[in-house]
């Protein structure tokens, strides 16, 4: 149990990537808090209790770390997965889809920070793991609103994360490629298998690549990364074209 | 409270924020200079201080930082009369007289001593 004692917070955890990450947190012995506008129902698995919440709501971010912190005395790894996809091409995307998929993506995250940073500079520890896409650095038609905001998780990473090295707190992102969820069946319906070929590991990742990284970041021997994004793609991001290959 | 009593919690507050030695923070250690405060621990030390002494700090009460946000207050680099003019009215209980010699905005922070904190506590708890 490397995380004993510790107390997390998952935003967007009743589902997905963020529900996994909450699982394996879990199970190395964090009490995890998991945020979510809906209750995943059924019942969860030992050290996890789910928050209402929504993250585009800076009133509501505060209330639930406050919260946390005044029921357990702390709170050691904070991880911004909150995420939703509006894809559409630009030229028709309405304003509301824009400003919904930033507010919750991006906006999100500063909501949860801000709070949770102040009780993490007063014990001088803390971990904020941010997740990314590789959407930040991969072109993608029909999001942009997702891209942005992903690109804006990324850079605001950095700059938190420099803010808070002093202090002992580490803010790293990871940026998941095409990954197994209800939110990429889409993209993976319309492109079928010519889209997995042209991943280089020769599949789609799933929840459990990408928790092993939030996982690690929030270890203790991860001490002393910080302000960095770490890519979970099977090699997508990085891949030319495959003349004959 | 005595002065004691709130130049110790003062002190208790930017041993533990800024991680110096009991014997660093006399009264006339700056924070910058001497203690090594950067922008982050500003911040911490307000926090601690709030809880410390029970006692919300209106922000930018204490550390006026506002005052390099303020428009016309900067140029190339140092306050104009107008910035000076704020940092007179929001720090009044300052010698500033070394800031109006050498004005840069780099300056200001040698302002912020432990003895001006100590000072400010005293202020508002009495």
């Amino acid at each position: 149990m490397r995380l004993e004692k510790q107390v997390a917070i998952v935003t967007g955890g009743a589902r997905g990537i963020g529900r996994k990450i909450a699982e394996v947190l879990a199970s190395e012995g964090a009490k995890v808090f998991i945020v979510d506008l809906a209750d995943p129902g059924g019942s969860l698995p030992q050290g996890m209790e789910f928050i209402e919440g929504d993250v585009r709501s800076p009133a509501a971010a505060e209330k639930i770390v406050t919260g946390v912190v005044d029921r357990c005395g702390r709170l050691d790894i904070l991880v911004n997965n909150a995420g939703i996809v509006r894809d559409t091409l630009t030229l028709s995307m309405e304003r509301s889809a824009w400003d919904e998929v930033i507010e919750t993506n991006l906006g999100g995250a500063f909501n949860f920070t801000k709070p949770a940073a102040r009780f993490m500079i007063a014990r001088k520890r803390g971990r904020i793991i941010n997740v990314s896409s590789i959407a930040s650095r991969v072109g993608g038609k029909g999001q942009g609103n997702y891209a942005a905001s992903k690109a804006g998780i990324e850079a605001f990473t950095r700059t938190v994360a420099l803010e808070l090295a002093p202090k002992g707190v580490t803010v790293n992102a990871v940026a998941p490629g095409l990954i197994e969820t209800e939110m990429s069946e889409r993209v993976r319906d319309m492109a079928g298998n010519a889209l997995r070929r042209a991943i280089p590991a020769r599949r789609y990742g799933s929840p459990e690549d990408v928790a092993a990284v939030v996982l690690f970041l929030a270890l203790p021997g991860a001490s002393y990364i910080t302000a960095q994004t770490i890519v979970v793609d099977g090699g997508l991001s990085v891949a030319g074209p495959r003349p004959g290959a | 409270m005595t002065d004691q009593e709130i130049f110790g919690k003062v002190k208790e507050c930017l041993i533990d924020a800024l991680g110096v030695e009991d014997d660093e923070v006399g009264p006339e250690a700056t924070l910058v200079g001497d203690l090594g405060a950067e922008s982050i621990d500003f911040l911490d030390i307000i926090f601690r201080l709030e809880k410390v002494f029970d006692m919300k700090i209106p922000r930018g009460d204490l550390f006026p930082e506002d005052i390099l946000l303020g428009e016309g207050n900067i140029e190339d680099g140092k306050l104009t009369e107008k910035g000076l003019a704020q940092v007179r009215e929001k720090l009044s209980s300052l010698d500033i007289s070394k800031l109006e010699k050498n004005p840069r905005v780099s300056q200001i922070s040698n302002l912020f001593t432990v003895k001006m904190i100590a000072d400010y506590m005293k202020s508002k708890v009495g």
